[in-house]
């Protein structure tokens, strides 16, 4: 194993076999061989278009005050694709349907949302309205349920052009007309028609990034994209999900529990765990340079090809802490092999652990960007000594 | 500990089919047991949160032991001195003398005085009349409940469990049922068995008023047959009886008692209102409804003959009604979330 | 889908024939249909019975005498009842009875309780949505025979007699007053300032509209005046261009306030045609209102906005007329109740015997006869729609459907109207239907206790004399509906479903 990016990294083939698992190898190999990787994809800007600054979201329950979210900043520059990864409850998906203002009535929401410099969370509904769907829009996690059955694609898609443009219908119709030849539904024109149930997943999906970038948005959240889709589609989406990204020059919001997802598509990754960020920084400083136990754990639970012959995985043990009564101190602490009586103690802030220019060599599109890489253990640099992380967890946190 | 809890519910069965231990889908069926012991917990603890339905449950009791304890049950002497039967004489012109109005309000305190809830025009005890015909009316409800309950879990389930003929005819009978307006039907019924007394009444009304729930079971039951638990044990041999009886109805509980409680609400109101039209509970034998429709003329001049069984059909009614809601809520989560 | 209702229609009409046959046989033996003649001098007996026997045919076995009530039924011909009576005309007389009471109750329950119930949800956990849920709760356990007898002792006998000095009491105003406010200010949605403001608002304006009420004694002689009329129109207007288009002025706005405006103006131009005017001119002023407003709206619209516009335009229109048609019945308010005694809220019957009047003073009259009965009747069957619809709306604004529609910037009433509400619609259209089938049935209490001569009495007469062909009558239309709106319900779902439609 090599830590060069220049080589074929070995979470690659971690890709593989996350996105293609159950399908044959040739059709995964094709699947790779067509994709549009975020090489090839256009790199982003240096102008920021979305900051979140000390977002949180709580939920009063019966049983008590669910925290969420908690404290997450995090910036996206234009074109720049950011990764929140992290278990189910650990507040990515909240936090993002707290920026769309999505959240039902009963959530607390405090802390700021800047895009362009407005904050979202302070501006008039009718402002942040005619945002939303236009400059910030946002693709859902099962396309099954998120196409309304009642009426065609074409209205469902028109609607979302004339909810921000005095446009004739029939223009209106027409614009997504081009949008489902984009997203490659064939025969867009008849399929204008057609009711959601009378398309398969993956359709639906695609149907659903083009309601994305109907109105050439700067940012699209994509909320799990591919969780509910058959494997053999993943793959595509993900692919076209680059393409359009692209083609309206936005920025992604790209929201997974799985890393193999964020490796091919990601420039930067925020790791959550309960609620709040744990390890932030550029996709192959996550992966290779891993400063956070719980993104080992992470990583060491993904099937490797390169792996051992024989080797098991190795699962983080334990549970995730309950967001109602969160333990004083790390909220991994309970569960991960490097903690000590100061981790139980204080919660660890995400804090720099080193913070460098890009050299010219290392990305050369980014090249003299600043480039940070935080975590938020108390015992990061011990895990900087470690050759592998992803074999942290195999051998019980002991150093090698 | 929590291996042995995970396996002694299922034992008997362990026992008999060496084969069902191995089975993938046994660790399963053992799964839905352990889940639906957690899961009356929680539907006890949803209940005892939904604050309408305890009053319900509060209010329901008191008005059973009330009604049951003051007049007394067939030979059983009650507290109550005086009898619905007997005439007497008029006391304050028949008017309640029951008072709720503290003494420093201007009132005559917390008293029940002769006669609580007045007397009729021939001076018979109206809480005494009252009372008996709550007890009636209550009987005749929870008879009818019980009965629809047994039938309908019976067709539901078979229907829904054997699919094909059976289910084809026991629906059509199901369908031929509900379009005969559920006042004809149970007029008609009503008529033919009130002669009879009230636990005939309560059978035959019972008899015609389970239709929906029969449906309510059927899908509950037709969703259930394809789950793996029941596929598991249809795979180790274990016979349709057993397999409706031990696999199935215990998940469709939460359907079965929901509709119970709905059903008595309605059977009360049911009743009262045949016995208002004269065809439900007859002399000598007395209801709410029956009170109604006797001293109704007595609108005008004696208002409480008519209030006071109007509120306990009410009171019952409502109080069963918030108890059906709170276990509605209970034992459906989903519903719960949006609810309350 | 033709195969599915042709399927349908055929399993249906097997369901009505099977249904009639467990009917016969029980009202065939509900009792002794001889058991009043039994008492009769002897010598009349004889001969009383053996007529009955005949006309009844009771010599034959039960299957039997259901065979020649069938084939009978199936001519048209639903026999005679006990006293020799020709059925068919009993039914019609009593169709007509029925109907005159259920469809306005129903409709008007329907609509309300729609209304209350998605308000309920749209604001769920408010004091509003607090109070009907509870309210909902009582009605359900409410003897609508009870309620019958208080509406009659209140809605009419103490309202007929405040009627004669119709003065309201300060403490009533005081109390509606902050009622209508708390009402109000429960709906808000808002800071603490907005609500004070609504309740004050819509507190202060209840108590000068009663006051006013009051102190003229607007009951003696009731009526809207032009100045009420205009505005109310104009106010139609805007609330209905709001709901359609939101409140920003636009040009289906203008459109409504325009068919407000011209609908006013032939108000006093008409006057001569609305004196006394019958049932054609009404409607054929209606139609005249929907066709005036359509151009209105065409004209109107412009290309973007030509299909909301009309739209905006006929509602206006057609409010507007309503409005103009109850001021005419209230202004012949004073005239009908002197014709009455006073007593213009009537508890007993369809209408007051050999009433001669105005078009205006008739439908008076059956206003005030059908105000109890339909009265109970809602309060009733409201809770079911309220319930219902509040029920399928939460349901509904809790899909992900929603989220997406939310998601793509669309203002929350399009989210409402047009996904949340078109998707609740669904189940909530497959229950009215259901429902609409069994009120027939549904409301033989209540024509009992306001003593309607209706299919309540076909069935509870026939039911005490033991007498199956005024039961089978009243079956055959009641049972009759409730299979044709089930399947009416069946097929307004697979209208209104397109998962369903196109399967």
């Amino acid at each position: 194993m090599t830590q060069s990016p220049q080589t074929p990294p070995p979470f690659e083939s971690a890709l593989l076999e996350s996105v293609g698992a159950n399908a044959s190898v040739t059709a995964t190999a094709e699947s790779v061989h067509t994709a549009k990787t975020l090489a090839d994809s256009k790199g982003p800007t240096e102008n920021e278009v979305l900051r979140v600054e000390n977002l949180s979201v709580e939920f009063p329950t019966d049983d008590g005050v669910v925290k969420a979210v908690r404290d997450v900043s995090y910036s996206l520059r234009e074109r720049e694709v950011l990764s929140i990864v992290g278990e189910s409850g650990s507040g990515k998906s909240v936090s993002s349907m707290a920026l769309m203002g999505l959240l039902p009535r009963s959530a607390r929401v405090s802390g700021r949302v800047l895009y362009r410099g407005k904050d979202l969370l302070t501006m008039r509904e009718k402002e942040r309205r005619s945002l939303r769907g236009r400059r910030i829009s946002m693709v859902f996690q099962d396309p099954m349920t998120a196409l309304n059955p009642v009426h065609t694609i074409g209205d469902q898609l028109a609607e979302a052009v004339l909810a921000h443009s005095l446009v004739p219908p029939k223009q209106a119709l027409e614009r997504a007309r081009e949008m489902l030849d984009l997203v490659g539904i064939p025969q867009a024109a008849q399929r204008l028609r057609s009711y959601p149930h009378e398309f398969s997943g993956g359709m639906r999906q695609r149907v659903m990034i083009a309601m994305a970038i109907i109105n050439n948005p700067d940012v699209i959240i994509a909320d799990e994209p591919t969780t509910a889709l058959d494997v053999t589609v993943q793959a595509q989406i993900l692919e076209k999900l680059l393409e359009v990204k692209d083609a309206v020059n936005a920025a992604i919001l790209l929201i997974t529990h799985d890393l193999g997802v964020v490796a091919g598509l990601a420039h930067r990754v925020l790791v959550m765990y309960a609620g709040t960020p744990v390890e932030v920084g550029e996709t192959d400083d996550v992966f290779y340079r891993t400063r956070m136990p719980y993104t080992a754990g992470l990583l060491g639970s993904i099937p490797s090809m390169t792996g051992a012959h024989g080797e098991r995985l190795r699962p983080i043990q334990g549970t995730p802490p309950s967001l109602i009564n969160l333990p004083s101190g790390c909220p991994f602490a309970p569960r991960c092999p490097l903690a000590d009586a100061t981790c139980r103690a204080s919660e660890p802030p995400l804090a720099l652990t080193n913070g460098e220019r890009v050299s010219n060599q290392d990305l050369p599109q980014d090249a003299g960007r600043y480039r940070e890489h935080l975590s938020a253990c108390h015992h990061w640099e011990r895990l900087a000594a470690v050759e592998d992380p992803t074999t942290f967890f195999r051998n019980g946190g002991q150093n090698p | 500990m929590n291996d042995h809890d995970r396996t002694s519910p299922e034992s008997p069965d362990a026992e008999h089919d060496p084969g069902a231990q191995e089975a993938p889908s046994s660790s399963e069926a053992q799964g839905m047991n352990i889940a639906a012991r957690t899961q009356w917990q929680l539907v006890r603890g949803r209940f005892f949160r939904h604050k309408a339905a305890l009053l319900g449950m509060f209010l329901l009791l008191g008005v059973v032991l009330l009604a049951f304890t003051s007049v007394g049950i067939g030979p059983l002497p009650g507290w109550w001195d005086k009898s619905p039967m007997a005439t007497g004489p008029l006391h304050e012109g028949g008017r309640p003398t029951l008072s709720l109005v503290p003494e420093f309000l201007g009132g005559a305190g917390l008293a029940l005085g002769e006669h609580p809830f007045g007397q009729d025009n021939v001076g018979k005890d109206y809480f005494a009349l009252t009372m008996r015909g709550a007890q009636v009316s209550l009987i005749i409800a929870f008879l009818v409940g019980i009965v629809a309950t047994i039938v309908a879990t019976v067709i539901g389930a078979c229907a829904g469990y054997f699919r094909g003929w059976t289910e084809t005819v026991l629906m059509r009978i199901t369908d031929v049922l509900i379009a005969i307006p559920l006042l004809a039907i149970a007029a008609a019924a009503a008529k033919i068995a009130g002669q009879a007394g009230i636990f005939y009444l309560g059978i035959v009304l019972g008899l015609v008023t389970w239709t929906q729930t029969a449906r309510l079971v059927r899908s509950a039951v037709l969703s259930l047959r394809e789950k793996e638990f029941v596929e598991a044990a249809r795979s180790v041999g274990t016979s349709s009886v057993r397999i409706i009886f031990k696999h199935i109805l215990p998940n469709t509980v939460g359907v079965i008692i929901v509709s119970v409680t709905l059903a008595i609400a309605a059977a009360v109101l049911l009743e009262s209102a045949l016995s208002f039209l004269n065809m439900g509970v007859q002399p000598p034998d007395t209801s709410l409804g029956r009170l109604i429709t006797d001293y109704r003329s007595a609108m005008g001049t004696r208002p409480w003959l008519f209030y006071w069984p109007g509120l306990f059909i009410i009171l019952i009614a409502l109080s069963v009604n918030f108890i059906g809601d709170g276990l509605r809520d209970a034992f459906d989560p989903r519903q719960n979330r949006v609810r309350d | 889908m033709l195969v599915f209702i042709a399927r349908r229609l055929v399993v249906s009409l097997f369901v009505l024939f099977a249904s009639t046959f467990v009917m016969f046989v029980l009202a065939a033996n509900v009792g002794d249909p001889l058991a009043d003649l039994r008492e009769l001098p002897e010598n009349d007996r004889e001969a009383a019975m053996a007529e009955r026997i005949e006309r009844m045919n009771l010599d034959l076995p039960v299957i039997a005498r259901y065979f020649l009530w069938l084939r009978g039924a199936l001519t048209g011909d639903l026999g005679v009842n006990r006293q020799g009576q020709d059925v068919n005309i009993l039914l019609t007389d009593a169709i007509s009875a029925t109907m005159q009471l259920v469809v306005a109750a129903t409709v008007l329950a329907i609509v309300i309780g729609i209304a209350i119930g998605i308000i309920s949800a749209l604001r769920q956990y408010s004091g509003f949505d607090h109070v009907v849920t509870f309210g909902a709760f009582v009605a359900f356990s409410l003897p609508i025979f009870w309620v019958g007898v208080l509406l009659k002792q209140f809605g009419a006998i103490e309202f007929n007699n405040w009627l004669a000095r119709p003065t309201i009491p300060t403490l009533v105003i005081v109390l509606v007053s902050v009622l209508v406010g708390l009402a109000w200010s429960s709906l808000m949605v808002g800071d603490r300032r907005t609500r004070l403001l609504a309740f004050f608002g819509a507190g202060g304006v209840t108590a000068v509209i009663l006051l006013w009420i009051s102190a003229t004694t607007w009951f003696a002689d009731p009526g809207l005046g032009p100045v009420v009329i205009a505005l109310s129109a104009l106010g139609g207007a805007v609330g209905i261009s709001v709901l359609v288009c939101g409140p920003k002025p636009s040009r289906p706005m203008y459109a409504a306030l325009t068919a407000a405006v011209v609908g006013t103006v032939l108000s006093f131009v008409l006057t001569p045609v609305l004196a006394d005017p019958n049932l054609l001119i009404i409607l054929g002023l209606a139609v005249t209102t929907v066709i005036v407003c359509v151009g209105i709206g065409y004209g109107f619209g412009g290309v973007l906005h030509r299909r909301n516009a009309i739209a905006t335009a006929v509602w206006t229109g057609l409010f507007t007329g309503g409005v103009i048609f109850v001021d005419r019945m209230l202004q012949s308010f004073a005239s009908y109740s002197r014709s009455v005694q006073g007593r213009p809220i009537s508890t007993v019957g369809a209408a007051t015997p050999n009433y001669q009047g105005t078009f205006w003073e008739t439908s008076l009259d059956s206003v005030g006869h059908l105000a109890l009965p339909t009265l109970a009747l809602i309060l009733v069957s409201l809770a079911t729609y309220t319930r219902y619809s509040r029920a399928s709306m939460l349901e509904v604004m809790n899909q992900d459907y929603v989220r997406t529609a939310r998601a793509k910037g669309l203002p929350e009433r399009t989210v409402i109207t047009r996904h949340a509400f078109r998707n609740g619609l669904i189940p909530i259209t497959t229950l009215v239907a259901y429902d609409f089938g069994t009120v027939i049935g549904g409301a033989v209490v209540t024509e009992t206790v306001f003593g309607w001569r209706a299919m309540g009495h076909l069935l509870l007469t026939g039911l005490n004399e033991a007498d199956p062909a005024p039961i089978m009558a009243f079956f055959v239309v009641s049972g009759g509906a409730i299979v044709v709106f089930n399947m009416v319900a069946d097929i307004a779902y697979a209208y209104l479903d397109p998962r369903i439609r196109l399967s």
